[in-house]
């Protein structure tokens, strides 16, 4: 069983917030989730190798080389806020 | 000329053109009043481009007079607001994205666009791809054609209902556990999930990267195959897709199936499943023994194993993968944040929507160093111990067939679904993700005036026999035509 200050940590580390309103459930729901996943102890996998690839292959690498797939006024645009070339955010050093 | 049928499919409109019975322009002119008429109702499409559809027919008309020659060439069409479309919003149906313009196609869009088709607009999905109901879009929930009171399935569910209602003859969806069979399966279209690799994911928002993968949604085996013969092949832009070559899909349609043998795995009449479901899966079964297969019984015991498995490997993906969107760069970002971590926390928050967030949290959890070898590392072991069964069975018999969905469409706002019971609803289609199998659903007659799906899984990179049994069976059964009554359907 989780309980609500291990929600609140990991709802941190995923840069989320949880209100207090909201914690039980949202503790509720985790411990639902992670009781689904029990099944999985109970199979024996000393001798498996993880699977991260149903392909199983090593991802192929492109040539290094300079290549422009999207133009950067296009990708700029979608900026909540830019100023030049550059994209602004709170002031971060005083 | 006189206008196509709405329920037409890509087939027949291709030979239409061709004959210059009707011309792309006036497809698309019909299929936008449809969708005017409709999708107040339906919610299926939420971003639609009249202005650029029509000047895209005109070219194609343009093109056709000329001389070119395309099976796809001036055939109307939607994208699930998962790919990226330039110049057109792409939200994912979630508010982080309400205002995302890409200014690049998605490899998917862009070869569509290049064999001819011509694309209406978006459609609604579940956000990010995480529901089975539709119901968690930013932008509402979408309704089944079949009984507007239900779901049309998910994720791919605006796919799916727009297919169903006629306002365009395909859609474009994506399958990370069953977004298109399940949704295909309760909609009464067909709807096929290409092998892993198969077709390039470079430019469709990831969810789960290992996974996740686009396929055609459409009326028959005949349309899925002639989209894919386009949508599929090497992309160097996605490391991920398969360098090999793309058979003519619809080249083997025709085959006999006489002598296939068809596994039934007994896990999948189970439990889970409603009994009517089984009723007409059974039905369908016999309906490809009589065409000539040989129906086997065969075991999947890790089937229902495939759930823990598959709910710890895509949310992890899935929180790596949803990490990008910070409020920095582009998506949605909070009002007057105070500082930076508080513009990291509030965008996300206000950003995303219930469901993600919860699979963020648990995906953040079990990626944690804590937790990793107990839930990641654990399911990705287990992942490729479903993987082998699936390929020691696939040794034995040509296809598995069994149902898409243990169930019918459900109600809309149904509370008494807990979570764990709306991820049953893949309990049947994630083992082809998980092992990264291609696999395709196809209307297989009605419960209760509702729509069953039959599904057939293959072997890697066997598009091409699933497609020539789903289209021998759409050649014995007519359920794939049958279509909603959606006269008199007002808000």
């Amino acid at each position: 069983m989780t309980d609500a200050a291990t929600v609140r940590e990991v709802a941190a580390l995923a840069r989320l917030t949880i209100s207090d309103q909201d914690i039980e459930n949202a503790t509720t729901e985790f411990n639902q989730a992670l009781a689904l996943f029990d099944a999985l102890g109970t199979v024996d996998t000393a001798e498996v190798a993880p699977m991260i690839n149903p392909l199983n292959t090593a991802q192929r690498l492109r040539t290094d080389c300079i290549d422009t797939l999207v133009d950067r006024t296009g990708l700029m645009q979608n900026a909540p806020a830019i100023e030049e070339d550059y994209f602004l955010v709170p002031r971060v050093v005083d | 000329m006189a206008s196509p049928e709405p329920f037409e499919t890509i087939s027949s409109l291709a030979r239409q053109l061709d004959d210059r019975r009707v011309s792309s322009r006036e497809l698309v002119e019909d299929s936008i009043v449809r969708i005017e008429r409709l999708n107040p109702v339906l919610n299926a499409v939420i971003s639609l481009d009249k202005l650029g559809a029509v000047a895209a027919a005109d070219q194609a008309d343009k093109a056709r007079a000329h001389g070119a020659v395309s099976p796809l060439l001036g055939v109307p069409m939607l994208h699930k607001d998962i790919f990226c479309t330039r110049g057109i919003r792409t939200s994912c149906a979630s508010k982080m994205l309400e205002d995302f313009v890409p200014p690049y196609d998605a490899t998917v869009v862009r070869k569509l666009h290049d064999a001819g088709m011509i694309s209406l607009g978006k459609c609604n999905m579940d956000e990010f791809a995480m529901g089975s109901s539709n119901e968690t879009s930013f932008f509402g929930a979408v309704k089944n054609p079949w009984d507007v009171n239900r779901v049309p399935g998910g994720s791919s569910g605006g796919s799916a209902a727009a297919v169903a209602a006629g306002l365009a003859s395909l859609a474009t969806g994506t399958d990370t556990g069953g977004s298109i069979r399940q949704p295909a399966a309760l909609c009464g279209i067909t709807g096929l999930k290409p092998s892993y690799g198969r077709v390039s994911r470079y430019g469709m928002i990831a969810f789960a990267s290992s996974m996740d993968q686009a396929g055609p949604m459409a009326r028959t085996a005949e349309d899925c195959a002639l989209v894919l013969n386009a949508m599929a092949g090497h992309d160097p832009l996605d490391s991920t897709c398969a360098d090999i070559g793309v058979p003519d899909y619809s080249a083997g349609l025709e085959q006999s199936i006489q002598g296939l043998r068809i596994g039934i795995p007994k896990e999948f009449f189970s439990s889970h499943l409603k009994d009517g479901v089984a009723a007409r899966v059974n039905a369908a079964i016999k309906e490809l023994e009589s065409a000539g297969a040989v129906i086997v019984d065969i075991s999947l015991p890790s089937t229902d194993l495939g759930i823990s498995t598959y709910y710890v490997i895509a949310p992890a993906e899935a929180s790596a993968n949803l990490s990008r969107y910070d409020g920095v760069r582009y998506g949605y970002r909070c009002d007057s944040p105070s500082d930076l971590q508080d513009l990291y926390l509030r965008s996300r928050t206000e950003g995303f929507g219930e469901e993600v967030k919860r699979r963020i949290l648990i995906g953040t959890f079990t990626l944690s160093a804590a937790s990793y070898d107990q839930y990641f590392m654990k399911a990705q072991q287990v992942r490729r111990l479903i993987a082998e069964e699936y390929q020691s069975v696939l040794k034995d018999v040509d296809v598995i067939a069994g149902p898409s969905a243990p169930n019918t469409a459900f109600v809309l706002n149904d509370n008494s679904k807990s979570i764990t019971d709306m991820y049953m609803e893949d309990v049947f289609t994630i083992g082809a993700n998980l092992a990264g199998l291609p696999a395709i659903s196809v209307p297989a007659g009605f419960v209760d005036g509702l729509p069953v799906g039959m599904q057939l899984i293959g072997p890697l990179f066997g598009e091409a026999q699933l497609l020539n049994i789903a289209h021998q069976f759409q050649r014995r059964t007519d359920w794939h035509s049958l279509t909603p009554n959606l006269e008199g359907l007002t808000r």
